[in-house]
């Protein structure tokens, strides 16, 4: 889980049952895109660990700055996972 | 007779240490260097506990008298003539004595009536505000007024953080220790900055705290309960709608416009609230005077530290408006300042 060749494999569900593992917010795969406005249980400080989960789990570096302008879960994922 | 004003004669602050930069506090938490530095915003902070191995090298009331020291010891002012004291305070060292009392014994001052403020944010304002309206009564013709903080006590370097909830562990990314004090005069002295007019008032009925410390005894001490507790969502939504709100009072308490400010001096959260807020406020002709990213959130020193960077920047006439909110128990706070 350290390499970034495992980056790819962190699937959307697996980033869903991360968020609520790590972060405790109680999510449903349909939730992911939706603005942070909708999402009423969404508190911009789960972020720090997020960010810190998620770099254990890709094995790669998160660019926090791209993180903090991200409006949903879903681009916090595209983040992640993207290039 | 007209009421006397309170005048600040002088300034002193201290702050513990080297600066602790974001890559050694990041690398002691096990959290992401860049998340404090972009999230966050501040730079460093400095702490009364050594980071590596936790020991305590200045009590609250070291810092508290070596920046009164320094106050006391500006041109103009006299520790002779000081006839009261008053410290804000959200982390005495003991409970009792009162902190204030240990840093008079430091000062070597004796015979004086003394007050401690049990506060956070708002703390250094309500003890210009105490200490205004003691110089305005006539009774007191000088004065020492004292803020600071040492929020490190809750650093604890040893524990497993990560299990932390997100709002325990944001105390330890935004706080910092310090301490800052004021001489206030009847007449002008010193730097005859006048104290025009001083805001702090309770605004938190029927709301949550934004902001809890626990404190333990021996009966309480095992609980797990978190010792501090952050609403950083409640925070981040209603700090810069009280600010703008206390901007506006505050000029209208004054009669004074928003144009008149030369300088502005915004509540100090993190770097990054601190520049949403500023925004907020929007006084573009005013100079913003901050020190939050250097200096981390040391609660109660904050108000001294800005108003040390202002006195370098003032000249005769100038007129400074500082705002403060404390989230605990949702206070508003500021302060006008004019240089005369």
């Amino acid at each position: 889980m350290t390499d970034s060749s495992t980056a790819a494999v962190l699937s959307l569900d697996d980033f869903v049952t991360l968020v609520r593992d790590e972060i405790g917010l109680d999510i449903e795969p349909d939730q992911v895109a939706v603005d942070f406005d909708e999402l009423p249980d969404w508190d911009s400080l789960y972020l720090l660990k997020l960010v810190t989960a998620l770099e254990l789990a890709t094995g790669r570096k998160i660019a926090v700055g791209k993180v903090l302008e991200a409006r949903s879960l879903k681009a916090i994922h595209d983040v992640a996972v993207g290039g | 007779m007209s009421t006397p004003t309170a005048h600040i004669a002088s300034i002193g602050t201290a702050l513990p240490g080297d600066p602790v930069d974001n890559a050694s506090l990041a690398k002691v938490l096990g959290v992401n260097e860049e998340w404090i530095e972009v999230f966050i915003g501040t730079k460093t902070r400095h702490f009364a506990r050594d980071l590596g191995t936790g020991e305590v090298r200045w009590s609250l009331a070291d810092l508290c008298a070596q920046a009164a020291q320094k106050a006391l010891a500006a041109p103009g002012v006299d520790p002779a003539d000081i006839e009261f004291i008053v410290l804000g305070t959200a982390t005495p060292d003991t409970l009792m004595p009162a902190t204030v009392n240990q840093v008079a014994d430091q000062l070597g001052l004796d015979q004086v009536p003394t007050f401690q403020l049990q506060s956070g944010c708002a703390g250094a304002i309500q003890a210009l505000s105490v200490g205004q309206t003691m110089i305005a009564s006539g009774q007191y013709r000088t004065g020492l007024v004292i803020g600071g903080d040492v929020c490190s006590k809750h650093l604890d370097v040893q524990r497993d953080l990560s299990g932390a909830a997100p709002s325990d562990l944001v105390n330890f990314v935004l706080f910092g220790d310090g301490a800052g004090a004021a001489v206030l005069t009847a007449e002008p002295a010193g730097q005859r900055v006048a104290l025009r007019h001083v805001l702090n008032r309770f605004t938190g009925l029927g709301r949550k705290p934004g902001q809890v410390i626990e404190w333990f005894g021996l009966a309480d001490r095992h609980d797990d309960r978190q010792a501090l507790t952050e609403d950083y969502k409640a925070i981040e939504e209603r700090v810069p709608v009280m600010a703008v709100e206390i901007l506006w009072e505050l000029l209208g308490e004054l009669d004074w416009e928003a144009d008149d400010l030369d300088f502005l001096l915004p509540p100090q959260l993190s770097g990054r609230m601190t520049r949403r807020i500023t925004e907020e406020l929007d006084v573009p002709t005013a100079e913003e005077i901050s020190c939050v990213a250097d200096t981390g959130n040391n609660g109660n020193a904050l108000p001294f530290l800005q108003i040390e960077k202002l006195l370098d920047r003032m000249a005769d006439g100038h007129k400074a408006l500082a705002v403060a909110v404390e989230s605990s128990k949702w206070i508003k706070a500021g302060f006008a300042l004019e240089k005369i």
